[in-house]
């Protein structure tokens, strides 16, 4: 069991403070801001999550740029600590609607019945939204939802096309539209994490999806809805075997390395149909996490050239092929490169008539950065940059140089091939039609190109 | 509700509290709740705003559940402060834990726990008898959480009034959330509480696992977490339970997986068919991973988790190794543990991949990650003979890159492979020699210095290379001084020419006359003395053969790895320390009186000797002992010691003779189950303070037990305590309380301790030395002894099938012999009672001609077992005993402590 929460700011402020046991000193956040913000002479390193400061254990996770702290002295489960940690922080959310510093402060009273609710005496009672709802009283108090920071993956629909309603990530679970009746609308997001690492020829050394399914609910009365997946989609590699004639061409079935999936969902018919069916309770929260080493295409190809052009000179080429349909686009693309360490100058060449690019050599940490802020399926795109060094080098350049590291975002677009084939709400009426948004995104994770 | 609620941290800038009290005391309801959260709003920025004790308890009644709350908030928070202001609250509490509404009945309840004061405390009773059998699951859930809490504050009132059977009866609700939060309770009480109270049975087994497909993910964490404790009979039950909590591993909740591996792993232990333990070890490996794709926060849980569980079952994860590498925007923790599990799970198979992605991260900018990295390709060229020399290869490369603390830290690993694969690998010595000038880090440049000095006679020119060395010899650190030194003899015993000779001379003058490191000095002098009276044996001692090194990969002790293992999924597992190295239980109340109910053996018969010591008035010095475990523990101290300050040496040597007096044991034991304490710091020596003092253990836990008996003209106060370096890395648990000492007056306490703290190298010792200081007095240094017998655990007790097992498993050579003739068993009965009560456990008895062979077990933290033979004549003297342990080192201890136990 825990012994105290709190919430610190960037700074080291205490915005939301909750002792349940009395058996840690009140001096606790300030020692643990001391300790993490020194936790290397050099103020370098990142500290752990878990940590012992004279016999008190202190859990952390960051959240929006705030400190979210646990303390205890016993032997608990640290798993369970983290992950509470970061559902209070879910909680706040979908009752604040946004969650930073400001929001914390606004409503301070209501976060502290949160948190009455949410752990007594050190134990977790319950951290679902829905249930919350029963005990607690006060309403939120909606800040401006502009200039904030993401919160969620799903957050990055917000900066998104015009198709989808970028303001409903950001709408509080309980609290009323300013018009009165809430909009009945369901969102269901398949946001997947694609980690790739390339070897210097190009080969594929490790691939990975790590996905989540998604789902934030504004049906009133809690209507059950039934979630199709691919029919033939498969989990664990030991059940290739039969299948193996379709999975190994790679154009057949998916096949998930494992999955898990929410408390909510029933999975009665998921071995026959893959259907998954829930009554979803209020909040946002994961359906079903999934995992996959399966080989899928990546959608970025990165060719990288490094080559040395005279005494204390050499030229860098990084050709980006985008290996997507051209109906869709990625967008906040960022090429990174690290440099040799005696790099002085750095002088980039773009193409002719690039828009929306923009290059930098950040000189702190010797590093080239190649901002896109949208590439079109099908489309290449290359970088020429100039080094000059200010020694020469030991011999191999490459061997100083790189790996390039891409991050980039592509809505409408899934690595996996994992479809929801279809939504079905269990219907009141034949008028009741709630809005269905059913959403894809693909993020970079580690996406690398050794040189 | 209008407005902001950050409206309410601004502050006007005068009269801040009058403000508030008028608005607290104002006719309108809505203007009250604001001005209660105005008060909230300053506690929580930390005003002091106690002196509104009554104005805001006055707003209590209302039925405004929001109001209420807030209200509730700030009792909670200052009702110790003012316990007699507190009771203004009860009538309310009482009220309200009867109110129709089950939310109020529950917060009634759940604040009243929350209240630390006796008076609240009494009041809280009887609604929680109430609360406990409520109709809503709500209040009954929460009214299982406040046992726990009135546990926390009066232990003795939670059994009286039979809360723990109420307690134990909500096991069987029907509502999963209240079956999850009394389990919650009971397993904390079970902790914290001296007897069993929440045990196991394979009934309550079954309905757990029951409950457990209905509970909250939260919920199931307690109930596996509680569960983990149960010992299945036999394999078919440990697969059963397998069976039904495998489902878990498919959870969302890291924390419900975690849980599940932890109680699978257990269960494997029992269970013998080898397919059914490959097949749990497949379906473990996927949820294993997929904890990698949670937050880094968590991932750095699982990995430290999934360090240990390899180190045991190296199966599980041999073919997941790709997971292990690292990603490009792993936090640094993360990738520091990846590295070492993908060390671990390096073999011959897949030794290219991994080599190849060291090398990868060997180029990192990361510096403390890219050491790592170099380390870790050296240890696989340890661990795998076989990938040696591609290891050592891939050092070479990146040692070309000339990048420096690359360059060193493979220096440093070079090293360890010379020592590991003798006369294999000299030949890279030239290309190492090429970086020397560039070594600026002590460790690389004493690994250098250690190679030259190794391989003198294959390097042409290693005299010129230390000669460059030594030129700075007095400014380098002591690491390097000693290599330097080292190195020197050595080149001069494999090259006696002049160049070496006049090269020694420098050294050892400098390394005798010129330092004033000790180490150094005394190393060199040996030298010196042994090449000028015997060159040769010079020569045996400084070139002998080394030991090869081994692997350290699977560098836990095997019995630390048990216990660790068994404490999956908690801190434990994270820290990679047994619990009892980090948890320092605060026990701030006095609650456990309940030694006369449960004595433990050696008090047995002696339960009226309060009433026997009254009658001859004999405790005068109750007021004294106010140290506040003292107050816990004896209700009324041994008069003889703290009676007689006048002459304490004679007492305390009377008492620490062994059989002397046999008045004086008697006396002691009829007077108090506390006995009277050695002397270590006479009077004498400390200018008038005497201290007395003995490890002793008690409730499963080592404490000091300390008398402080001030014969000086002045008060003392200001006590504090430190311990230094010991083989069991004792080490005080608590700061040492101690009240101002009148002169002529004593204090005694019980100072918690906890072991692994700070270990010292070396041979095991018994010696503990202790420093005392108070605020009057120099520092007092005094040497105390570990006996061995108050480290034996509760838990030491083996079945005879496993005692018999486990003594044929273990090795001839750890076994361990010695006479004790001066010892005699004269009833057995009572000597069996007298070890028990030290935690050494009677296993079985034979006979052998006249001989009694007794057999019995106890068990050292971190979980060291030692198996015990007594051979004895009853009755006469001499007693033999053979022990068999897997740590035969501290043998000598054990043998001391069974003296001094036998001889009691």
């Amino acid at each position: 069991m825990i012994s105290q929460f709190f919430v610190l700011s960037q700074r080291g402020d205490n915005i939301v403070f909750r002792d349940y046991r009395g058996e840690v000193q009140k001096g606790s956040a300030e020692i643990f801001f001391r300790k993490v913000k020194f936790w290397k002479d050099d103020g370098e390193e990142e500290a752990p999550p878990v940590f012992n400061v004279d016999g008190v254990n202190y859990f952390h996770v960051k959240v929006v740029g705030l400190l979210f702290v646990a303390t205890t002295r016993v032997n608990v489960s640290p798993s369970l600590v983290l992950e509470l940690l970061q559902r209070i922080a879910r909680v706040i959310k979908d009752y604040l609607g946004v969650l930073n510093e400001d929001s914390l402060r606004k409503n301070f009273v209501l976060v502290y019945e949160l948190l009455d609710e949410v752990i007594d005496f050190g134990y977790v009672q319950t951290t679902s939204t829905e249930v919350l709802k029963s005990y607690v009283f006060n309403e939120p108090i909606v800040v401006d939802a502009v200039r904030l920071q993401p919160l969620s993956p799903a957050a990055i629909f917000m900066q998104g096309t015009k198709r989808m309603p970028g303001t409903a990530v950001t709408k509080s679970v309980v609290a009323n539209e300013p018009g009165g009746r809430k909009r009945e609308e369901i969102f269901v997001d398949i946001i997947e994490k694609i980690s790739v690492t390339f070897s210097s020829s190009g080969y594929i050394l490790t691939s990975e999806i790590d996905g989540t399914i998604q789902m934030k609910s504004y049906l009133t009365g809690n209507p059950e809805i039934r979630l199709a997946l691919n029919d033939d989609l498969l989990i664990g590699k030991g059940g290739r075997s039969i299948y193996d004639y379709r999975s190994s061409t790679g154009s057949g079935a998916v096949v998930l390395d494992d999955c898990n999936f929410h408390e909510s969902v029933r999975l009665d018919s998921f071995d026959v149909d893959r259907t998954l069916s829930l009554v979803p309770p209020d909040g946002e929260f994961p359906v079903m996490n999934y995992r996959m080493t399966q080989e899928f295409k990546p959608p970025f190809r990165i060719n990288t050239l490094v080559e040395e052009a005279g005494a204390l000179k050499a030229e860098v080429i990084i050709k980006i092929s985008a290996e997507f349909s051209a109906s869709i686009t990625a967008n906040t693309i960022v090429v990174e490169m690290p440099l040799p360490k005696y790099t002085t100058r750095v002088s980039f060449g773009l193409e002719p008539g690039a828009v929306g690019q923009r290059t930098d050599f950040k000189e702190a940490n010797r590093r080239l950065e190649w901002g896109l802020k949208k590439i079109v399926g099908g489309s290449e795109h290359t970088l020429r940059a100039k080094l000059t060094f200010s020694q020469e080098s030991h011999g191999n350049i490459t061997k100083e140089v790189g790996p390039v590291n891409m991050t980039f975002t592509i809505p409408m677009y899934n690595a996996s091939k994992l479809q929801v084939k279809y939504l079905q709400i269990a219907k009141k009426s034949s008028t009741y039609n709630p809005y269905r948004w059913v959403r894809y995104v693909t993020q970079a994770n580690s996406y690398v190109a050794r040189i | 509700m209008s407005g902001h609620d950050s409206k309410y941290f601004s502050t006007t800038k005068k009269g801040e509290i009058p403000e508030l009290k008028e608005e607290l005391n104002s006719q309108y309801k809505d203007k009250r709740k604001d001005a209660v959260k105005k008060v909230i709003a300053a506690m929580t920025v930390g005003k002091d705003v106690s002196s509104l004790f009554t104005d805001v308890v006055n707003c209590m009644q209302t039925e405004n559940l929001e109001l209420k709350k807030l209200v509730y908030l700030y009792l909670i928070n200052y009702a110790k402060s003012q316990p007699d202001l507190a009771i203004l609250a009860v009538n309310t509490f009482v009220k309200d834990s009867q109110d129709p509404n089950p939310l109020i009945r529950a917060l009634a309840v759940r604040t009243m726990g929350c209240i630390r004061v006796d008076k609240i405390t009494e009041y809280l009773c009887d609604p929680l008898q109430r609360c406990l059998k409520d109709d809503d699951p709500y209040v009954r859930k929460t009214a299982a959480i406040c046992v726990a809490k009135l546990y926390d504050i009066n232990a003795e009132l939670v059994e009286d009034r039979g809360f723990l059977e109420s307690l134990k009866d909500l096991i069987s609700d029907n509502n999963p959330m209240v079956v999850a939060n009394a389990v919650a309770a009971l397993a904390e009480i079970e902790e914290n509480s001296s007897r069993p109270i929440f045990e196991i049975t394979s009934h309550t087994l079954s309905k757990l696992l029951t409950a457990l497909n209905e509970c909250t993910e939260w919920g199931q964490v307690f109930i596996l977490d509680a569960l983990s404790r149960y010992k299945a009979a036999d394999a078919r039950e440990a697969e059963n339970i397998v069976e039904r909590v495998t489902p878990r591993l498919q959870h969302a909740n890291c924390a419900v997986v975690l849980s599940a591996v932890k109680m699978i792993l257990q269960q494997m232990e029992l269970i013998t068919s080898t397919d059914v333990v490959r097949n749990l070890c497949k379906k473990m490996a996927p949820p294993l991973v997929t904890l990698l794709s949670a937050e880094p926060e968590i991932q750095y849980v699982a990995l430290r988790n999934i360090n240990l569980i390899v180190q045991r079952r190296p199966t599980i994860l041999a073919h997941e190794i790709k997971v292990f590498f690292c990603k490009y925007n792993d936090p640094i923790y993360v990738k520091m543990e990846k590295l070492e599990i993908m060390i671990k799970l390096a073999s011959d198979r897949n030794i290219d991949q991994v080599l190849l992605e060291f090398k990868e991260y060997a180029t990192e900018v990361d510096v403390d990650f890219v050491r790592k990295a170099v380390r870790a390709i050296g240890r696989c060229a340890i661990k795998l003979e076989r990938a040696a020399e591609r290891c050592i290869s891939v050092l070479l490369e990146l040692i070309k890159i000339k990048v420096n603390y690359v360059v060193q830290e493979a220096i440093i690993v070079i090293k360890d492979i010379f020592r590991r694969y003798p006369n294999t690998y000299e030949s890279i010595i030239a290309t190492l020699c090429e970086s020397l000038d560039t070594l600026d880090e002590p460790e690389a440049k004493a690994s250098m210095i250690w190679i030259i000095g190794e391989y003198a006679e294959r390097i042409d020119n290693a005299d010129e290379l230390l000669e460059s060395f030594l030129e700075s010899f007095p400014e380098e650190p002591a690491q390097v001084q000693l290599q330097l030194l080292t190195a020197t003899v050595k080149l001069f015993l494999k090259k006696p020419t002049e160049g070496p000779q006049q090269m020694i001379q420098v050294v050892l003058n400098n390394a005798t006359v010129e330092t004033d490191n000790p180490d150094l000095r005394d190393r060199a002098y040996i030298y010196w003395r042994l090449l000028s009276t015997d060159p040769e044996a010079a020569k045996d001692v400084v070139l002998a053969e080394k030991p090869v090194i081994s692997d350290d990969s699977n560098q836990l002790d095997p019995s630390l790895l048990d216990e660790l293992l068994a404490n999956i999924a908690t801190l434990s597992s994270v820290y990679h320390k047994p619990p009892e190295a980090f948890v320092t239980r605060v026990k701030t109340t006095a609650s456990r009186t309940d030694d006369e109910d449960y004595p433990n053996g050696s008090e047995q018969g002696y339960s009226d000797a309060p009433t026997h010591v009254a009658d001859e008035g004999a405790s005068p010095q109750t007021s004294s002992s106010n140290a506040p475990y003292a107050a816990t523990r004896q209700p009324a101290p041994p008069p003889a010691a703290p009676v007689s300050p006048p002459v304490p040496d004679l007492l305390g040597d009377l008492i620490g003779l062994d059989n002397s007096a046999a008045i004086v044991p008697a006396d002691q034991d009829a007077a108090s189950p506390v006995p009277a304490l050695p002397v270590v710091l006479p009077a004498s020596t400390g200018q008038g303070l005497q201290i007395s003092a003995e490890l002793t253990r008690q409730d499963g836990q080592v404490f000091y037990s300390m008398l402080f008996e001030n014969n000086t003209q002045i008060p003392l106060d200001g006590f504090m305590i430190q311990f230094n370096k010991n083989t069991f890395g004792l080490a005080a648990g608590g700061a040492l309380q101690v009240p101002q000492l009148q002169p002529g007056t004593s204090g005694r306490t019980l100072l918690p301790m906890v072991l692994f703290q700070n270990m010292s190298a070396g041979p095991p010792s018994s010696l503990l030395q202790v420093a005392v200081k108070n605020n009057q007095q120099p520092v007092w240094y005094f040497n105390d002894k570990i006996s061995l017998h108050v480290l034996f655990t509760e838990d030491g007790r083996m079945e005879r099938g496993s005692f018999l097992e486990t003594w044929r498993s273990l090795p001839d050579s750890n076994e361990v012999l010695k006479d004790l003739p001066g010892v005699v068993v004269s009833n057995v009965e009572a000597t069996l009672d007298l070890l028990a009560a030290s935690n050494m456990f009677f296993i079985a008895k034979r006979k052998n001609a006249n001989q009694d062979v007794f057999y019995f077990s106890a068990k050292i933290p971190p979980g060291v077992p030692f198996l015990i033979e007594l051979t004895t004549v009853i009755g006469n003297p001499g007693v033999k005993c053979a022990i068999k342990t897997p740590n035969p080192d501290i043998a000598s201890l054990f043998f001391e402590a069974i003296e001094t136990l036998l001889k009691a």
